[in-house]
């Protein structure tokens, strides 16, 4: 069986008409989610509000990216944020050193992602369970220690100062803030779209049977290594995008941002918000940003409300808010049926 | 049919704890302080390993601060401060910094962080325009490099390089004295370790050119054991040893050390030893090793500084850290610069404190400076001396001279393309 054919075998569940529909279905609550975000400034004059959409847009696109490797794929990545370090550190450099126009510095950032998530992944996806996880947290190490060392090129330590120089283009100003604010709003719906689109295509139907079962996907004739290999480079992109947004809020790029920290958090996320639903990683980050601010505020034992968060869910719930709700409501509707 | 319901959650109470969530978020939005009180925000490290440079921070802070409203405020308005936890994060420490002003309302920004953090909210001085003392942060780039320059952010914290020159210069005086030409140094692998090792052995050899190091060590930051290090260090035979090594890193370091009797066997300068954080906590404090002073409430030995250590233990029932004075003489700056200007703006403020020069117990001849070309503060007391395991703890300290750090210091500038 070619590939071709095994991509339309994975499709056999769903009808044909069905995924256009669905497609525009998503096309138009994207633009939908856009416009209401887009014109939130005009009703609320506040900047904290703006800021934390734009840390949201940052750490979903980061924390749903994880969700195709982790949820769908089965491959579950510890060192997810040596991508958003690496968007964050490319992007700003570039801007710093080359002074080109941002989307070329942006464009630029994907591709040097492609390259050395291609690499890291080539390595990294033939191996299983615990030791994908391990070579993967071994990388993001790896890449962590280098910023710290490589001082002449990233600061070190210290991270890029002397902020990220953000010219302005097609009319676009990112160093106003409600600029910034609608650029990390496009950047966040279009990034979820395509990836509702990746997970809904044929490659994503057999991104869950290589999840389920990668002997079964081998035998039917899927090439499982490259499968992996593709959805591991494509999310590498959106949290390297996640990078970018990050790197443009604070004018800067710091180690911190390539640290094992950063994936536990988007780990975390994930287990918040739940992994078998698509938009359960964003619940989850504005969920976790929520927490993390709130519980700022008040404490500074904020380490332990998140522990107790945490042991919460791994132990009360057993599962993320959205699956909990999700089931919730499958019930409610079931229930009155089989009574009825 | 009837649909009967199953206990637990129903629509509307789902929808009015979907509001009252709403409602409790936009709250901190809507409220703005439209009070007398003017607030400044304080981000800083109040959780994990460095907990304690957010805590004597914060005290440091608080105690003046209880003076200047006790003695009617800032310009009239007594200070409020919003002390926030970054957690060590350089993108929480722009967050919190951002959270501050816009949600908090708050008017200036005392900016506590350590090392990327200081940088991070200094880019969100230079966007948001606020005033902005950094008060822990060393790194001397961060008031030396024009292109950090914004006028509305200053620095009552040490600077590495003059640091560097004292210690080079005091070092290589008894280098001379004692013939001490073979040095090792041992620093944590870092930024601020390998920089200011870096520029100790320029000074050290600019001042004896015959000396050489003979070994380098670089042992992690936080790292737990360190004897490789010591019998790396007692293998190579030096006659003497600089090490940048701090707080608990360094008294491990020395507890260890101790065991193979390594004070012994050549003179030790520990930049850091001279700071309570570590000479309280080290089990034997060997005698004779050479420190530059962090703080030391013998040292500028006047009865002010006594007086404040003094005060401040009795509040807090410990000894003030290098921390704690950095942070305190921000304060004292900004309540002279209101009472010059008679405002609490901002913007007056900061053109009131270049070049302001203000009676305090740390500086060196009784008054410390915030000096208008790089608005960072110089004249504060730096000099270096020899331990000894009781109280005073260091005894004597011989002062650096401001005159030649300041010639040195414009060589450095200089060097590196500053000026």
């Amino acid at each position: 069986m070619t590939e071709l054919q095994a991509e339309r075998a994975a499709m056999v569940p769903r009808s044909q008409a069905r995924p256009q529909r669905w497609r525009y279905l998503d096309v138009s609550i994207a633009l939908a989610a856009f416009l209401v975000l887009a014109m939130l400034p005009m009703f609320i004059g506040s900047k904290a509000l703006l800021d934390f959409v734009i840390r949201c847009s940052a750490f979903g696109l980061f924390a749903t990216s994880l969700n195709l490797l982790v949820g769908f794929t089965g491959m579950v990545s510890f060192g997810h944020g040596m991508f958003f370090g690496l968007g964050a550190y490319s992007f700003g450099l570039i801007m710093q050193r080359t002074g080109v126009p941002v989307p070329v510095a942006f464009v630029a950032t994907l591709v040097i992602t492609t390259i050395v998530a291609a690499v890291i992944g080539a390595i990294c996806v033939r191996l299983k369970e615990i030791y994908f996880a391990f070579v993967t947290l071994a990388f993001q190490m790896l890449i962590h220690s280098t910023i710290l060392s490589w001082v002449s090129l990233t600061g070190g330590d210290q991270g890029l100062r002397g902020g990220i120089p953000r010219p302005a283009f097609f009319g676009i100003d990112l160093t106003n803030h409600v600029h910034l604010y609608i650029t990390s709003c496009a950047l966040l719906v279009t990034g979820l779209l395509l990836m509702r689109q990746i997970a809904q295509s044929p490659f994503g139907y057999t991104l869950r049977m290589i999840r389920d079962n990668a002997n079964r996907a081998s035998f039917v004739g899927i090439d499982v290594w490259r499968a992996k290999l593709t959805i591991f480079v494509l999310a590498a992109l959106f949290a390297s995008t996640g990078g970018v947004i990050m790197a443009l809020f604070v004018s800067g790029a710091y180690p911190e941002f390539a640290y094992w920290t950063i994936s536990g958090e988007g780990i975390f996320i994930n287990m918040l918000g739940g992994v078998t639903t698509f938009l359960g990683p964003m619940v989850g980050t504005v969920l976790l940003l929520i927490l993390n601010d709130t519980v700022t505020r008040m404490t500074e034992y904020y380490g332990i409300v998140l522990g107790i968060v945490i042991l919460f869910f791994a132990i009360g719930l057993r599962k993320g808010l959205m699956d909990f709700a999700v089931e919730w409501y499958a019930q409610r509707r079931s229930g009155p049926a089989e009574r009825g | 049919m009837t649909r009967t319901r199953k206990p637990g959650v129903n629509r509307r109470a789902t929808l009015a704890m979907m509001g009252a969530g709403a409602a409790t978020l936009a709250m901190p939005w809507v409220a703005r302080a439209q009070a007398k009180t003017i607030k400044v925000g304080m981000p800083t490290i109040l959780s994990g390993r460095v907990a304690q440079l957010g805590t004597s921070s914060r005290n440091g802070v608080m105690i003046e601060v209880d003076k200047v409203n006790a003695a009617g405020g800032l310009a009239g308005r007594q200070i409020e401060m919003v002390i926030r936890d970054s957690k060590g994060q350089p993108q929480e420490a722009a967050r919190v910094a951002r959270e501050l002003v816009n949600t908090d309302g708050c008017e200036l920004l005392i900016d506590a962080e350590a090392s990327s953090g200081a940088f991070a909210v200094h880019e969100v001085a230079r966007d948001l325009g606020v005033l902005c003392i950094h008060t822990n942060s060393e790194t001397s780039a961060l008031t030396a490099d024009p292109k950090q320059h914004i006028p509305n952010a200053f620095r009552t914290a040490r600077q590495g390089v003059h640091d560097s020159i004292v210690g080079g210069s005091y070092a290589a005086s008894i280098s001379k004295a004692k013939g001490l030409k073979k040095w090792a140094t041992c620093a944590p692998d870092y930024a601020y370790g390998r920089d200011t090792t870096g520029e100790f052995t320029t000074y050290l050899k600019r001042f004896a050119p015959d000396t050489e190091i003979i070994s380098e060590s670089w042992p992690k930051l936080f790292q737990a054991d360190y004897t490789e290090v010591v019998t790396k260090i007692l293998q190579a035979k030096p006659q003497a040893l600089y090490s940048c090594l701090w707080g608990g890193d360094l008294t491990s370091y020395i507890d260890q050390a101790n065991i193979y009797a390594l004070f012994s066997q050549m003179e030790v300068f520990a930049v850091n030893m001279a700071d309570y954080t570590a000479l309280t906590v080290v089990k034997n404090l060997p005698k004779g090793i050479h420190s530059g002073n962090r703080y030391i409430k013998t040292y500028p030995a006047t009865a002010e500084n006594a007086a404040w250590g003094d005060a401040y233990k009795a509040k807090y029932n410990e000894y003030p850290t290098n921390w704690s004075w950095e942070n305190a003489t921000a304060i004292m700056l900004l309540a002279e610069a209101s009472k010059k200007t008679n405002s609490a703006d901002g913007k007056k403020l900061a053109e009131a404190l270049r070049g302001l020069k203000i009676k305090s117990p740390f500086g060196a001849d009784g008054t410390v400076t915030m000096r208008a070309e790089d608005q960072t503060l110089v004249g504060y007391a730096i000099g270096w001396g020899t331990t000894i395991p009781q109280e005073p703890y260091v005894p004597q300290v011989q002062a650096g001279d401001w005159k030649t750090i300041f010639e040195l210091e414009a060589e450095w500038k200089k060097s590196k393309g500053y000026t």
